[in-house]
């Protein structure tokens, strides 16, 4: 029989997805793989690039459901047994996932008992009809693994099968426990290692920004999403100081000229200015963090190769100059010996 | 001979002697013009997040920078016609140098446009010009060596500013990185410094001017020669003659300068919107940016090869007399390779199109005002020369942009290679057709002069009754001097085919 059917409804807060994702599994029933081998559909995982719609034209879509909700879109991923699959997904945004366990038609089965376990402890279908059951995963977003981190949220699911035993789920939070849901009738976890690039990223400045004394800096932050805030942090020894809570507001200057651009201006650089800033924006998915190193020199450290290169365009015209009176002096000498010489000729010549 | 005539005699350029130091003024000159605008682009992303600004208002910099260049062409050469070379360069050093300094401390996008787009420009028109000047007055056996020569400083200068601005731009933000630009294009000040002012002692040279023929030694009189000869001869000068003293319009009367014109205009459509769009290029085709990078310096380098050995290949005997026909090949060599580049598409392919790019491009480059000169002759030149610029500074500023919107049209380079490589074969093709036709015309008018030199009576009737046309056919025409016979005694510039 078909395991599961996992169907992923995204929030569509902004349009972006990061991926497709269709499950669709086989049983290990021995019995049921060749004759499902023929139903079985492999899906590639494709992963888009955010901010594009996650409609594309492949096998995958062809099985969504129509959104009861507006503005979702759903992605389906497919596991199919047997075989060992495993697929990874990425999000980039909250998102509920439905498990789901189809009894395929030609399945022999007759009412199966269809639990759903995390770990040993049994979740109760959210909806049942005759030949599925359904499990909501917020249910183990909510669950106690993840409860209470810092509002993190899922970043990406991966589903696969291990042995053609296990199937897993990992949650992408690299801060949180990672749970994993198990299918009754398979034994076994497996657990691996979030990936923290799933974080959407925000583009800073590696390099550091240069500013003078009572000059002002400026601190760009931009990302291709559209991040529900900003915030700002100033490096104080080792702990982060927020500057929006601060904000004496002659000295730090925030403007968005767009949602996903933020600009940090600091005013009257003083040498206490120096140091590490850090951008903060709060996505659905989580914050997202980038760095800023500000340095703020004193005028006079320019100056001295200024005054370098001064010094040394003045002393060559000075040399220039004094060698061209020279050789003008030894010329003229020259001419009116030189003169002197053609006159001998002419009178000789007459 | 009278000895007195022969010491007083106006002698030739130098061809060598302090004319290599004059070179090497003008090679830093020259740098700094062409590749400072060049260089700034490293600063523009900071700029642009410091003001809040958006990229095109940041891209009027560069373009304000490029249009007073090339645009104050035109006043370049009449203060060069009034003051000579020397002056105006250590002038233009300066106000490049303060230019550059106020610039590092603007609060507004405006006064960046001013300072460095103005000013700054202004002061880099105030380079270029008269350097390219002043190689006309210091050679003529050895000018196109010395040419390609002054003319390598382009991409050497490109090559050293990049690295150096980064590095300045890392250790000191873009004010500090200005400041220091500032006083580092004082530097043109020095290379003005060498420019020693060249000429005959002209009183002496009045003395020739009645007893040998005045039309042909027009030629050779330094800046003081045109104006004194008019004023000699026709004894009256009305609003046309004293504009002309200052910025030569009747230079539009010359048939090689209007081909040089229309040929060079036509050729800036397509000539410098390939560099623009080649790193862009590489990368849409799956280039890494590094890699991309690469295949702009390969062509600074092969560029940097080129630009002396295209002058001393010139120079040579075989090429001189023939030298605007180099040049129409190497401008539809030029659109050769850029009607070839859609072919390449792999990271190989491009790199064989960029050397051959550099190669071309030298080539133009190296000749681009040898041949004026060779045309109008070293007076004119300062004029013609400031009319030459003000004309491209048009197409020069439309070629990019033009190639860019045919990419934005339809979504693919090649039709941007396609349209100026098409551009440039075009103007290669016309300038060799009408060039053949200027040396036929020249050789035929040389035989005419020949023959009524014969007569010095009607020379001279000739010379008061047809001024302007005989000043047209005997003081233009391609300068072959170091193939005339030194017993001639009087300098005069002879048409190539005469010769060969």
């Amino acid at each position: 029989m078909r395991l599961a059917n996992i169907l992923a409804w995204l929030d569509d807060t902004n349009g972006a997805t990061l991926a497709h994702l269709d499950l669709q599994c086989y049983s290990a029933n021995p019995a049921m793989t060749t004759q499902d081998s023929n139903q079985t559909q492999v899906n590639s995982v494709t992963k888009m690039q955010p901010g594009h719609d996650s409609s594309g034209p492949d096998a995958a879509t062809q099985e969504l459901k129509p959104a009861s909700k507006q503005n979702t879109n759903i992605s389906e991923y497919e596991i199919v047994l047997p075989g060992v699959s495993e697929k990874n997904i990425s999000l980039a945004n909250p998102t509920k996932v439905e498990l789901t366990c189809k009894l395929d038609e030609n399945s022999n089965l007759k009412n199966p008992q269809v639990t759903w376990k995390k770990g040993s402890e049994t979740i109760s279908h959210t909806s049942k009809t005759q030949n599925s059951w359904t499990i909501e995963l917020p249910h183990f977003y909510l669950c106690k693994g993840l409860e209470g981190i810092n509002d993190h949220f899922l970043s990406f699911i991966e589903v696969g099968f291990v042995q053609q035993k296990y199937f897993v789920i990992k949650f992408g939070d690299p801060l949180a426990e990672v749970p994993v849901i198990s299918l009754a009738g398979i034994q076994g976890l497996a657990v691996t290692e979030p990936d923290p690039r799933a974080l959407p990223i925000i583009d800073g400045r590696e390099k550091p920004i240069i500013s003078y004394e009572g000059d002002i800096a400026v601190m760009v932050c931009t990302t291709v999403y559209n991040p529900k805030a900003w915030a700002w942090y100033m490096t104080n020894g080792t702990e982060l100081v927020s500057i929006d809570k601060m904000l004496p507001v002659d000295k730090f200057r925030i403007k968005s000229p767009s949602v996903s651009i933020n600009r940090l201006e600091v005013v009257k650089l003083t040498r206490e200015d120096c140091g590490v800033y850090w951008c903060e924006a709060a996505f659905e998915l989580g914050p997202s963090k980038s760095r800023f190193e500000l340095r703020v020199l004193s005028i006079a450290a320019p100056l001295k190769p200024f005054v370098a290169v001064v010094a040394e365009v003045a002393i060559l015209l000075t040399t220039i100059v004094l060698y061209e009176v020279y050789s003008k002096r030894k010329a003229k000498g020259q001419k009116t010996t030189r003169f002197k010489t053609v006159e001998v000729e002419i009178i000789t010549k007459l | 001979m009278p000895a007195p005539a022969e010491a007083g005699r106006a002698p030739g350029p130098p061809d060598g002697g302090w004319g290599w130091v004059v070179v090497f003024g003008a090679f830093i000159s020259i740098g700094f013009a062409y590749a400072f605008p060049k260089g700034l682009a490293i600063f523009f992303k900071e700029i642009q997040d410091f003001f809040g600004a958006s990229y095109s208002e940041i891209a009027w910099v560069s373009s304000i920078v490029l249009a007073t260049t090339y645009g104050a062409g035109p006043i370049s050469s009449i203060l060069v016609n009034r003051y000579g070379s020397r002056p105006v360069v250590m002038f233009g050093g300066l106000l490049c140098g303060v230019g550059m300094i106020s610039a590092a401390f603007c609060t507004s996008i405006l006064q960046l446009y001013i300072c460095v787009g103005f000013i700054t420009g202004f002061g880099l028109a105030l380079n270029l010009q008269p350097s390219v000047i002043i190689i006309g007055k210091y050679f003529l056996k050895k000018r196109p060596i010395a040419n390609g020569l002054a003319m390598a400083g382009s991409p050497v200068m490109l090559c050293t500013l990049a690295p150096l601005n980064q590095f300045l731009f890392d250790n000191f933000g873009w004010r500090g990185s200005f400041l220091i630009l500032g006083a580092i294009l004082l530097n043109c000040c020095v290379a003005g410094a060498l420019f020693r002012p060249i000429g005959p002692g002209t009183a002496l040279v009045k003395t020739q001017v009645t007893e040998e023929g005045k039309d042909a030694l027009k030629g050779k009189i330094t800046t003081d020669g045109p104006m004194e000869n008019k004023t000699e001869e026709e004894g009256e000068k009305d609003c046309f003659e004293k504009v002309n003293q200052y910025l030569d319009f009747s230079l539009f009367r010359h048939r090689g300068f209007l081909i040089y014109l229309i040929g060079n205009v036509l050729m800036f459509l397509g000539f410098f919107a390939p560099i623009v769009f080649l790193a862009p290029y590489a990368k849409h085709t799956g280039i890494d940016d590094y890699s991309a990078a690469s295949l702009l310096s390969i062509l600074a380098i092969v560029d940097m090869v080129a630009r002396p050995t295209t002058g001393i290949v010139a120079n040579s005997r075989w090429v001189r007399p023939r030298i605007q026909y180099f040049f129409s090949f190497a401008i539809a060599f030029n659109g050769a390779c850029h009607l070839l580049c859609p072919l390449a598409s792999s990271y190989t392919g491009l790199i064989v199109y960029s050397s051959f790019f550099g190669l071309a491009f030298g080539m133009v480059c190296a000749m681009l005002f040898e041949t004026l000169m060779d045309l109008v002759g070293a007076a004119r030149f300062t004029s013609a020369i400031g009319l030459v610029t003000i004309a491209e500074c048009c197409t020069i500023l439309l070629g990019p942009p033009i190639g860019g919107i045919i990419v934005d049209t339809f979504g693919d380079y090649k039709y941007m290679f396609i349209k100026c490589g098409a551009v440039m074969v075009l103007a290669g093709t016309f300038l060799f057709i009408m060039n053949y036709y200027n040396y036929r015309m020249l050789a035929k008018e040389e035989k005419e002069r020949k023959a009524k030199e014969e007569d010095p009576n009607s020379l001279r009737t000739e010379n008061e009754g047809k001024k302007n046309w005989n000043k047209d056919s005997t003081q233009d025409g391609p300068e072959l001097e170091p193939l005339r016979e030194k017993g001639e005694g009087l300098k005069k510039e002879m048409n190539g085919t005469n010769e060969v």
